[in-house]
């Protein structure tokens, strides 16, 4: 069969799925943006690019990327230290390695909405557990720490992810070359540097731009969090305040117009990225 | 001196995973007066099965348990079928239009679920799929699939074409080729894409909210934040369902542990 | 081979179970209790059996889920027959034509029948498009105990409040707990502004938010949370009961009926009841001369593109028989205040047990309605319900909550954060049509 015809059949179930199930709707919210439509009820009408205008005249708007930047930066950091910290200490043998491997996996299989209450529970400011053992009557949730609780939170969820992505690699890595390096008097730090870097470089790649895209436009974990809570404000992300102009002003069209804004942003910083620090992934 | 900076290291990693949820199960076990005492008691003074038994018994959440397996399972099953093919697809031919196919696809990522949820309602009203799981399955599917493909063609790239070569001159097929030698060695890939895909379909909030109506259907985020929103709410019927929840996965995973433990020790590869 | 049977096991798992009736009313409700939700199963199990070819599809969500879904459904074109919605949301919804009425269901209630005060709600050219399933004030909940020790008085005005929060307050212990969820905060400010005579819109829909009346307000609750905990603006409505039956707070501002299954629950066993917990009929502010409680009345609402409308009003007479309603209204009895007179007066209803304990909570209830000093949610004037469709915008909005919050927790002073609490929603006012 010809290579390319190959190629292409094996592919197109998975892109008609995707075209059917993704285009449609993205295509339908991008249209909606130029619209003003209320979301309600089925009365539109057109009026261009005036709902992008009005997105960037938006004072909240501006704050709302300020506060998603804020958010993205640290869980994917954070996310990123913990779990590839995780992941090295998995690779090495010892006694009870897959209970703790287990363990560590916990957060991410859990439902956000269980995350959430649990640790809305161990932070609450009168009963919670963490105030007792801290023994001062932190607001957890008022307005000087929610952030904060929301990045602990996300980041409890999320760094499995990144700790199963390059445990997997890891174990694929060929001991000769760390024998190797040992043989050259390399230590362990250097091993680190000279070995195991470039070779999760691929992996490390794929994750970070995966969880920069699912973090910059994560909505359950903020949105149960807060869910219309006094310092919602203080959370308000791109993602929170798009729902709110959809659902809560009734405004589809200024909605979509935010989405359709966040998309290009990550188009931006994806072909930025993709530039920066391609890996010659093609074969 | 290794040894130790070793199990310093597992020691806090299992802290900080396992301890909210330690205080969870704990909570789980208490009668409710004891739950908001303060200062807070770690164990409980009194263990009570009580908030178990009113869970399965005032909810459906034994309904909810078993729809959230069956459509995550529905989703691992549809979105393995579609990406393994798709990614082998990517990686082993040369065509054109290739790098071009794999740009699209993470594009789709890009846009943020919560605005697409209205017209994927539409959508699958239109195609009568609304309140069905079926239709949930496909919804997630639609959603994992990227996500797998980029995942699975990763793990496939960094597999030497060689080695399937090598089973080419000895006369296999294509097809056996990738049975026989492709997967066995990305094994630890596709469990991995595998048990992403399952974690996604089975956390998902969002769309399980809009889709379905029927309490019938639910699944267990969408069941979990309704006892969570009931008026009067029962903590210790919530922890209960928390904890509940972690039995199966806890299950799962330790099978899927064995797996990863066994790496794949077959010749070429680090064992 | 395996793989493939499991394969169509699990097709056939996700396929077979999906309901198949003839006539299916689809039902959409916020009583997610689990008893409430078994009542209402065991009435739609009833009406089933009454009416066969009819299925009864319940679904029960939270306020803020069953609006979006009420949204999607619109836009699909396929709304449900029936559901709840806040009172603003119906006429909001009737005054696009997409409701019908039930003045059918009023006929067989009895129109003498229902109290006054709940035929206002949705109530559009004498013709009712929302009926309310049961209402419940909201209510000023203080620890009788402390307040008999302490010999403090029921407060008459708001000054008379921030006194009692004072007094109360101990270590250990704050004066008052309140909730800073958007809603709640709307639904004080729209109690507040009442009780102190002020409006938030007026004729024109032009915003009253820089009035003395509102300066006066904030600057209360200014007052007022210098004894709440700290942090009280993430407390949600849920924490404000924990604060109180957890013995952290001594008054709590907004209360529901809900709170005496809550404290029966979880308070201290000798301490659960209404001798430690009981009501007061809130105080008015300095330019007002009554209060006013808002009312939690969510009226049912018949979708007109829906497809099987009449099966619908039938059921909907039905849960309002006696026995149905009965039972449904007995799952929260303090805060499910009847809608009817023949209810309320009702010899079973009366001897609930959990009646005849907290008979004071209700007490307070019908001195609001009976006095007409209750409002649903942000309606000042009842004729706000329907000149002023715009309300549900304002409250998703969280313009007045972000005010409110500009005075407490930013320290900024009342007049900038009305003045610009004001731009906000004139400008709101003005990109929908409503102010020129």
């Amino acid at each position: 069969m010809n290579q390319g015809r190959a190629g292409w059949l094996l592919v197109l179930p998975a892109l008609l799925l995707l075209c059917a199930l993704t285009v449609y709707p993205v295509a339908y919210g991008i249209w909606i943006s130029f619209f003003n439509k209320h979301s309600f009820f089925p009365e539109q009408s057109f009026i261009g690019f005036a709902n992008y205008l009005a997105v960037f005249a938006d004072e909240e708007f501006w704050q709302a990327l300020r506060l998603g930047l804020v958010y993205s930066a640290s869980t994917i950091a954070l996310q990123l230290v913990l779990g590839v910290g995780a992941a090295l200490l998995l690779n090495e043998a010892f006694a009870g390695r897959a209970l703790v491997r287990a363990v560590a996996i916990f957060p991410y299989v859990i439902p956000t909405v269980v995350a959430v209450i649990v640790w809305k529970w161990l932070l609450n400011s009168q009963f919670g557990l963490v105030n007792h053992l801290l023994g001062s009557p932190i607001s957890w949730m008022g307005r000087d720490w929610i952030m904060v609780s929301l990045i602990v939170v996300s980041v409890w969820q999320f760094f499995p992810f990144v700790l199963l992505a390059v445990l997997a690699r890891l174990q694929t890595i060929p001991q000769d070359l760390y024998d190797a390096a040992k043989v050259d008097g390399a230590g362990a730090l250097r091993r680190f540097i000279d070995v195991t870097l470039p070779q999760l470089a691929g992996v490390l790649f794929v994750v970070v731009l995966l969880r920069s895209i699912w973090m910059f436009t994560k909505f359950d974990t903020p949105w149960l969090m807060i869910q219309g809570g006094g310092a919602e404000t203080y959370i308000r992300t791109l993602p929170i305040y798009t729902y709110l102009r959809t659902f809560g002003y009734y405004e589809a069209g200024r909605g979509s117009a935010m989405a359709v804004l966040m998309f290009l942003m990550l188009v931006a910083a994806a072909a930025l990225y993709f530039r920066l620090w391609r890996r010659e992934e093609q074969l | 001196m290794r040894r130790a900076f070793i199990a310093c290291g597992a020691l806090a990693l299992v802290f900080f995973a396992a301890a909210p949820l330690a205080w969870m199960m704990l909570t789980a076990f208490k009668p409710p007066p004891e739950i908001f005492v303060s200062p807070p008691t770690f164990l409980p003074g009194e263990w009570t099965m009580a908030n178990v038994q009113r869970l399965f018994a005032e909810t459906r959440f034994a309904t909810y348990l078993v729809n959230s397996a069956l459509v995550a399972a529905g989703t691992v099953a549809l979105t393995l079928a579609v990406a393994i093919p798709g990614a082998y697809g990517l990686t082993r031919f040369r065509w054109r239009g290739r790098e071009a196919v794999s740009m699209t696809v993470l594009f789709t990522y890009m846009f943020a679920p919560i605005m697409v949820i209205i017209p994927f309602y539409v959508l699958m009203r239109a195609l009568e799929l609304t309140n069905t799981r079926v239709g949930l399955v496909l919804a997630y599917t639609a959603f994992c699939l990227p996500f797998a493909l980029w995942l699975l063609r990763s793990f496939f790239q960094s597999i030497p074409l060689e080695l399937e070569e090598a089973a080419l001159t000895d006369g296999a097929s294509r097809l056996q080729a990738m049975r026989d030698v492709l997967l066995p060695l990305a094994a630890p890939g596709l469990i991995a894409t595998g048990t992403f895909t399952f974690i996604l379909a089975w956390n998902d909030y969002i769309f399980a909210r809009v889709l379905l109506s029927a309490d019938e259907l639910k699944t267990l985020p969408v069941g979990i934040a309704d006892l969570y929103n009931a008026s009067v709410v029962d903590w210790g019927m919530i922890m209960s369902a928390g904890t509940l929840v972690l039995v199966p996965v806890f299950v799962v995973f330790l099978f899927i542990q064995k797996y990863l433990v066994e790496g794949w020790g077959s010749g070429g590869i680090k064992g | 081979m395996r793989p493939i049977l499991a394969m169509a096991a699990l097709v056939a798992a996700l396929v077979v179970p999906e309901a198949q009736a003839q006539k299916v009313i689809r039902v959409w409700h916020t009583e997610t209790q689990p008893n409430s939700q078994q009542a209402m199963r065991n009435i739609a199990a009833r009406f089933e059996a009454k009416n066969p070819g009819v299925k009864v599809e319940l679904e029960a969500l939270a306020w803020t889920d069953l609006e979006g879904k009420i949204m999607a459904s619109l836009a699909a074109g396929t709304p449900p027959e029936l559901s709840h919605g806040q009172p603003i949301t119906c006429t909001a919804l009737q005054s696009k034509g997409l409701l019908l009425p039930l003045d059918d269901v009023v006929k067989a209630l009895g129109e003498d029948n229902i109290f006054d005060q709940i035929k206002r709600v949705c109530r559009v050219e004498g013709k009712q498009y929302g009926l309310v399933h049961a209402a419940g004030t909201s209510l000023l909940i203080y620890r009788k105990d402390l307040v008999r020790k302490l010999g403090l008085k029921p407060p008459k005005t708001w000054a008379d409040l921030v006194a009692n929060a004072k007094a109360l307050a101990r270590p250990g212990m704050y004066g008052i707990t309140i909730p800073g969820d958007n809603l709640f905060i709307n639904i004080l400010l729209g109690e507040l502004i009442a009780s102190n005579g002020g409006m938030l819109f007026d004729k024109s829909n032009r915003p009253q938010v820089t009035s003395k009346q509102m300066v006066e307000t904030l600057e209360f609750l200014k007052e007022l949370t210098r004894y709440a905990p700290p942090g009280w603006e993430g407390h949600g409505y849920r924490e404000t009961f924990t604060n109180l039956y957890g013995q952290k707070a001594a008054m709590m501002f907004q209360g529901y009926g809900r709170g005496a299954s809550l404290i029966e629950a979880n308070a201290p066993k000798d301490m659960a009841n209404a001798d430690f917990f009981d009501v007061w009929v809130k105080p008015h502010g300095p330019s007002g001369k009554a209060p006013v409680a808002q009312v939690d009345e969510e009226p049912w609402m018949l979708f007109k593109g829906a497809r099987n409308t009449r099966e619908a009003i039938e059921f909907l007479k039905f849960f309002y028989q006696k026995d149905n309603y009965l039972e449904y209204i007995q799952t929260v009895p303090i805060h499910f205040f009847p809608i009817t007179k023949s209810m309320r007066g009702d010899r079973d209803y009366q001897s609930t047990p959990m009646i005849q304990r907290w008979k004071g909570w209700l007490d307070a209830q019908e001195h609001y309605l009976s006095r007409d000093l209750g409002r649903p949610t942000l309606v000042v004037d009842w004729a706000d319900m329907n000149n002023k469709p715009y309300l549900m915008e304002v409250l998703g909005s969280g313009i007045l909550r972000d005010m409110v919050m500009d005075v407490l927790l930013e320290n900024k002073a009342p007049k900038e954060a009305t003045g610009r609490a004001q731009r906000r929603l004139e400008d709101l006012l003005k990109s929908k049509g409503y102010l020129k």
